[in-house]
This record gives structure tokens, sequence and C-alpha cells, in this order.
């Protein structure tokens, strides 16, 4: 068997790592393009082929049609659930969708599910050709607050991926286990963990025994549509407004200024991170640039209302931890989007604790999968995982009412009995609803299953079947029927309300598998080679431009110097090379490529490359 | 339909060795996770007699011990039928610490467990000697909502409502003294070995405590959710 790994399936990037075996420290592990962080973007080439990561992100500006990025939003979600999705994200979802949401690259649909395996399978590959190992079992993180649908989606994808999905590990716990790892706490710890997409709060309790460390998750909450990027919808909604008002440009018009413009915003909201104002220079589609400076304390008053959506989860799992913010005694802040001062101060100041941030908040929810996927390959280990089950569990009952089976934070695997009786002679059905929620009446909760328990013909009340609902340690429901009188077990297919079943699995399987015929290391060589023949030329156009005298003699030698390595590199089939030649390259034209740019789009475009001026 | 009167384990044999287990998690022999026995209860899961006093830090240590050799993490690569049975006996371990570290939880267990009480039976007449109080209180309710929906100055009902609700909350630390001196008069009785029918006695007063609690509970919670709304 091949090694395991743990994958965080982010919404804006996914990261592969895993434990080294001679340092026992976790590793996250880069990919063609040095860094760990694979933008969670697939695109479909017209060709045929996908393109993952941050080739397709690229490919946001010149193909959006045929490229989809924050797919996770859409996971384990019906099209209904999604109609707001869709104001603010260039989703096309195919409008016959019923059950299963299918989105539309190019004239190619797919459900979220496949989208999310292009991802894996790209990590995956990443991890091959680094470990020089087989790769076919993963520990895969998903948000704490997510639902059992959300969860099932993400095995989904794993098994569509060609990979055996050991674990679902939540996220937050993922990082305590990764910081316990590094800090060797105890007691009660949060972790406050704003991402790209999602929220979640958990509690942990840290305790020693003589076996080893036990991580107790004590209480979890949380919104599984909260993150960064709803922060950028913000501040492009923003820009939108103020572009329309001035009569300059309708952004609705032009998807691709869209996206370049998000990217453009993104720079903004990162740079307003560091300073206290950062200028947006934005060349409109018309030929005219728009220019607004950020100031932070606007920037802040706009994502106020996002930081404070945060704090009722943030309570709720304090009092369901049965816990007083004095009492916790670590906080870990974890997700890209917790680099924003607002955020930093804001939970600082409501634990009264400065939060830990000595991982790198966007590796650190990898690291810890890692450290579970090791647990898990060792079989036993000195560290132990209990987490809980984020939403209650209830079965609709007469009326519409919804009765409690399994309460939130209940420790998982968790489970329960409810015995069943017919109400009319030889009936021969009784229909049964799982939900999950927090809510009184059925119709608030979220529909997990239905389905029709087969009974016996007899007299009324006198079948006895019990049926067992149970929460496995991945967070998903599992349900089995026995019949009390015969001691006869039933078996129950239970269809996901918002699912796709095993023969579906089976031949998204095959199919992603011609989409990977391409050999991964043939296609890093042709992409490397085509990024390197763009940059070769912009720099020479670039060297050949009178402006370009004003740059010193040593510099053009060194520019000279990369030019001739980076091309003596294509020859060769090392594409991880090529990348690193590109990169010096890139590197010793930066002054340059500033020089060569307009001043008043410099701002706009500062910190590009000079293939993209 | 009445549970068994006290767990009797039955002599099992290991499904794996064929050695003779006695109901233990693993098998003494050949060290195999073994299924769970069908009649076992929270308590027996635990080692614990059905008493209703328990230590909590002993129960928590004992939870997590059983954690430690039950978890399914520790059954990955074995072969499916471990990975069930240490799926359904973490489950129902889980299950147990739940309701046991809970005592109002754990009363409720105990009384289903005798057969005194149906699974998710409540009584939601209101006990006779609250009714005059209760009666009062819904037409505060009543006269709040409609004063809400005409806009009407609500002071005078909030601090009404209010002192109502301190009312029956002082009532609900009432109960839960009488439930603690009656759990505590059925362990004595478990202790003295008392007659059948001196033992439903205290569980028929648990019974009523029960229903009684859930019913201040559930009024107090309602006047909570007005009273939220009239503050906003």
């Amino acid at each position: 068997m091949g090694r395991i790994v743990g994958i965080d399936l982010g919404t804006t990037n996914s990261l592969v790592a895993y434990v080294d075996a001679q340092t026992g420290q976790p590793r996250c592990i880069p990919g063609p393009y040095g860094s760990t962080l694979c933008p969670s973007v697939v695109s479909l080439d017209p060709d045929g082929s996908v393109i993952v990561g941050e080739a397709a992100r690229r490919r946001l500006l010149t193909q959006p049609e045929r490229t989809i990025y924050s797919v996770k939003r859409l996971m384990g979600r019906g099209p209904a659930d999604v109609q707001s999705e869709l104001q603010l994200f260039p989703f096309r979802i195919d409008p016959a969708s019923k059950n299963v949401i299918r989105v539309m690259l190019g004239d190619k649909m797919f459900t979220p599910p496949e989208i999310s395996a292009f991802i894996l399978r790209e990590l995956r590959n990443w991890a091959e050709s680094d470990l020089g190992e087989t790769v076919d079992r993963a520990v895969i993180t998903v948000p704490a607050y997510f639902n059992d649908a959300q969860r099932q989606a993400t095995k989904d994808a794993g098994r569509i991926a060609g990979l055996e999905v050991l674990r679902l590990v939540n996220e937050p716990t993922a990082a305590a286990l990764a910081y316990g790892l590094h800090e060797k706490q105890r007691g009660h710890v949060a972790v406050y963990d704003l991402g790209g997409g999602t929220f979640d709060i958990s509690i942990l309790k840290l305790i020693s025994t003589s076996e080893g460390d036990i991580y107790q998750v004590l209480a979890t909450n949380g919104d599984t549509h909260l993150g960064g990027d709803d922060i950028d919808n913000l501040l492009q909604a923003f820009v939108h407004q103020r572009v329309l008002q001035n009569g300059n440009f309708d952004f609705s018009s032009n998807p691709e200024s869209t996206q370049e413009l998000r990217r453009s915003l993104i720079s903004v909201k990162h740079e307003l991170s560091e300073r206290d104002s950062a200028i947006l220079r934005f060349p409109l589609p018309n030929g005219e640039i728009f220019t607004h400076e950020f100031s932070r304390a606007d920037f802040e008053a706009l994502i106020r209302p996002i930081v404070d959506r945060t704090m009722g989860p943030v309570k709720q799992a304090l009092a369901d931890a049965h816990l007083a913010p004095g009492a916790i005694e670590e906080v870990v802040l974890v997700g890209g989007t917790t680099r924003t001062p607002l955020i930093r101060r804001t939970v600082q100041e409501f634990f009264g604790r400065r939060p830990h941030t000595e991982l790198n908040p966007d590796e650190v929810v990898a690291l810890g999968a890692a450290v579970q996927a090791n647990i898990l390959e060792r079989g036993v280990s000195n560290m132990l995982l209990l987490d809980v089950t984020p939403l209650s569990l209830g079965i609709e009952t007469y009326g519409g009412a919804v009765s409690k089976i399994i309460p939130r934070n209940s420790t998982i695997p968790a489970s329960a009995q409810e015995q069943y009786t017919t109400g009319v002679d030889n009936q021969t059905g009784i229909d049964i609803q799982v939900l999950q929620g927090e809510r009184e009446l059925a119709k608030d909760c979220r529909s997990l299953a239905r389905f029709t328990l087969k009974v016996p013909p007899a007299p009324a009340g006198l079948p006895r079947i019990e049926v067992g609902f149970l929460i496995d340690a991945n967070g998903i429901l599992q349900v089995a029927a026995k019949d009390m009188r015969t001691g006869e077990q039933h078996s129950i297919e239970v269809q996901p309300s918002y699912g796709i079943n095993d023969t579906e699995i089976e031949r998204m399987l095959e199919e992603s598998i011609e989409y990977a015929e391409q050999d991964f290391a043939e296609r890093q060589l042709i992409e490397a080679r085509t990024e390197s023949e763009a940059i070769l030329s912009a720099t020479t156009k670039a060297l050949a431009n009178p402006q370009s005298a004003e740059i010193p003699a040593s510099e053009r030698s060194n520019i000279e110097a990369a030019i001739a390595a980076l091309k003596q590199s294509t020859a060769g089939t090392d594409y991880k090379l090529i990348r690193k030649r590109i990169d010096e390259l890139n590197h010793a034209t930066e002054h340059l490529a500033e020089l060569l740019m307009n001043s008043a789009v410099s701002t706009a475009l500062a910190g590009r490359k000079l293939a993209e001026v | 339909m009445n549970a068994p009167k006290s767990a009797t384990v039955s002599p099992t044999t290991c499904w794996s060795c064929n050695a003779p287990t006695n109901a233990a998690a693993f098998c003494p022999q050949c060290g195999k996770i073994q299924s769970l026995p069908a009649n076992a209860d929270y308590f027996t899961y635990f080692g614990l007699p059905r008493k209703l006093w328990m230590g909590m830090d002993a129960l928590e240590q004992k939870f997590l011990q059983l954690s430690w050799k039950l978890h399914p993490d520790n059954f990955v690569n074995t072969d499916e039928r471990e990975g069930e049975m240490s799926l359904q006996r973490s489950s129902r371990l889980n299950d147990a610490y739940r309701v046991l570290r809970d005592p109002v939880a754990r009363i409720e267990y105990l009384l289903e467990l005798e057969g005194m009480r149906k699974e998710g039976e409540h009584k939601q007449q209101a006990p006779p000697e609250l009714l005059e109080e209760v009666f009062e209180l819904n037409e505060s309710l009543d006269e709040l909502r409609e004063a809400k929906s005409a806009g009407a100055n609500l002071d005078a009902l909030t601090i009404k409502l209010r002192v109502a609700e301190k009312n029956f909350g002082e009532k609900l630390h009432e109960v839960d003294a009488e439930m603690k001196t009656a759990a505590q008069q059925w362990d004595a009785a478990l202790d003295a070995n008392a007659n059948e029918s001196d033992r439903e006695a205290i569980l028929q007063r648990l019974n009523e405590l029960l229903n009684r609690r859930s019913y201040i509970r559930n009024l107090v919670a309602g006047v909570e959710k007005e009273l939220q709304g009239a503050s906003c």
C-alpha cells in the first residue's frame, strides 16, 4: 500500500502534507511553482485537458467561462441553496440541475465533487512526484461546521480522485493538532479559523494522560458561508457602484475585467494588512483609470459586519462548552483571512489574550492533517483526537416537528436508537425523515435523508423495529434497522437528499482518469516551456526599449546571464529547474519592469512580472 | 414495555478464537475487540452500579481510558469486522458518557432503564400547585404580545414578567434540591437492598420531579424568549 497524506481542500488554496519519517515533523509539499499553495482553481482547456492550480488561476483572467474558483461553496448543496451565491460568484450552473448541481466549464458539465477531485488529483501528483512513492490514501480536512451532505460530497471527491479517504478531520481540530506538536499546550484552547469561504470556531480541551495526549473538542460552531471571499465581494461591490455612479463603466457586462478587478482588490486587501492605506489604480476597459485610496479605517468600517458575524458563533461555542472567555488559556488563529489586523484585535480583545500566530495560517491545517494521517498509518499512537458533531441530528415527528436524537457537540462516533411500530393494520411502510439543524420545525432544518422502512404486514402496533442512527468518526450518518421480534437486520438504502450515488461515483472515477491521462510531469514541462517563451520574448522586447538604457550595466549583465540560464534549462526536461530559472529572471528584471511601466498605472501593477505587463 | 431489571451478562465466546470472553471488550486470549452485548446498559459500560451519585473526575478518567482503546482510529488497518465493532463500542461509550455526566439526563436514563418512563415522554399539563401562577404568567405573556404588536410601552409588563421569571427560576432551584434528595434516597435504598415497592416509590417521586422540572424550564425559556424580543 502507498503513503497516506494529509490534504487541506480549501476554498481559495489547497495543500498536501506528510510527516517526515526521519524528523517526525509534518511538512507541506511544494508544487511545480515552488509554492506549497495550490490555488483551488480548475480550468478546462478547449483541447479537453484539465488545468489545476496556479496555471488555472491565471486563466481566470483570460478564459473565465472555462475556469472555476471557490467551488467548495457548492459542495453538498442543492440548486435551490446556492441562489444567493450566484449573485456574487460567476458560477455557471446547468439550469437543468435537479438534486445535484452541475457546473458548466466551457461546454462540459461537472458536479462540485468532480471539480474538487481534479484538485485532489493534482495534489496527489505533487505528493507522488515529491515523495517518489504511490499515494493512494488520504486524510482530508473539512470545515468543522460542514453538515452531513457537505462531508459526504468531500468524501465522494476523494473517491473520484482515486483516493481512499481514511478520515475527514475538522479544520480547526487539525490546526490544534499541529499547534500541539509545536507548542506542547495544555488546558482550554480556542481555535478561530476564518478562511476563504468558511468560518469555524472550536473549543478544545488538551489533556495529558499516561497513554499520551488527548485533544478533546468540547464545542464547535461556525458559518460555512463566511470568509475572505465575502470581504472581496464587499470591496468589489463598492468599486462597481462607484464606477457605475461616475458613469464610467458597467462591470456586470464584462466578466474578464471583473476578474481582473477582483485580483487587484485582493492585492489592496493584502496591502491593508501591512499598511495604513492602499491605492487602487484600475485601468477600465474603456481606457479610463479608476483611482481610489482606501484607508485602513474605511476598510475596517466596510468589513466590520463580517467580523461581527463571526462573534455570534464564538459566543455560542463558549456557552455550549460551559466556559467564559477568560477560561480559555490559548487562542489560535487559522486561515489567511486572520492576517487582517481588525480580526486579530477583535479576537484579542474578546479573549483578553494575545492569539498564537506562530505557524503559517495557510499551512497549519494541512500540517495537522498530516499528523492525523500519520496517527492512522501507525494504527496505535500517543495522540488521540475526540471530535464532535457540529449540528443536532433529529427525526421528523407528527406535525412537522423535530425530535432531536443526537444533540450538537456530541463526541463522535455517536449513536441513537429509535423504536418504530405501525399505526394501522397491515401497514407495510413507515416513512422516516432524518434532519440536521437546531431549529424546531422540520422545514427549517436540512433534510439528510428520507426513506421508507419496510414492515411485514401485521396488526397495528405489533411490529417492533429499532432504527439505529450512527454518526461515524467522519461526521457522516449511517442508518441500520433491526426487527426486534425476529432479530433480523434490515439494510436501509439511504439516498442522500443532495448526493451522488455509488454508480455515478464509479462513472466519474473512470472519466476523471481519462482527463488525467496526460502525464503530470509532461504537462508541467509543456506549461513551463510556454511560460518561459513568454517571459523571454517580453524581456527581449523590454531590453530593446530605449528607456532600458537607464538601468546600470551590472543589472543588464545580470539579466543577460539569467536569460542564458533559462534558455539552457528549457533544452532539458526538468520542469522544476525551468521554473526556478523563470523566477530568477523575473527577479532580475524587477527594476526594469518598474521602469518601463506607465507611471499612472505603476501602483496598480506593482508586483507584476514583465510577462504580465 | 419494561427494560430488564438488572443487566445480566451472559458468558460469550470470542468471534475470532472461540475463547470465553465474559463480555469483556477485548478477548483475554487473542486480544481482538468483541461486539457489544445487546443488553449492556450505560452504567455497566463504566463498571458502575445504578447509583445516581458519581464522581465526575473518575467518570472522565474512565471515559478517556476506554476511548484510547476503543476509538476507530486504532482500527483503520484491521479488518472491516473489527472496525465495525470499534465503531459500535466507541459510539455507545460516547453516548453513555454524554448521558451519565449530566445529572438530569442520568436520572431520566435510570427511569427509562427501570421502566418508569418511556423515551421522549413529557407530561405537558401544569403541576396542580403551580396552576394559579402559570395562569397569571400566561396572561402577562399574552398582554406583552398584544402590547408589542400595538407598539405600546412595554416597561411595566417587562418588569412584571422579570419578577415572574425570577420566581420560577427559584422554583427550579427548589426542584433541583428536591431531586438531589430523592437521588440520595435512591442510592441509600440500593445500598440497603430495600424492597421493590420502596424503590418504586422513590423512582415515582423522581419521575414527578423530572416532569415538574421540564415544565418549569419550558416556562422560563418561553418568558426569556418573549423578553428578548421586548428589549430589542
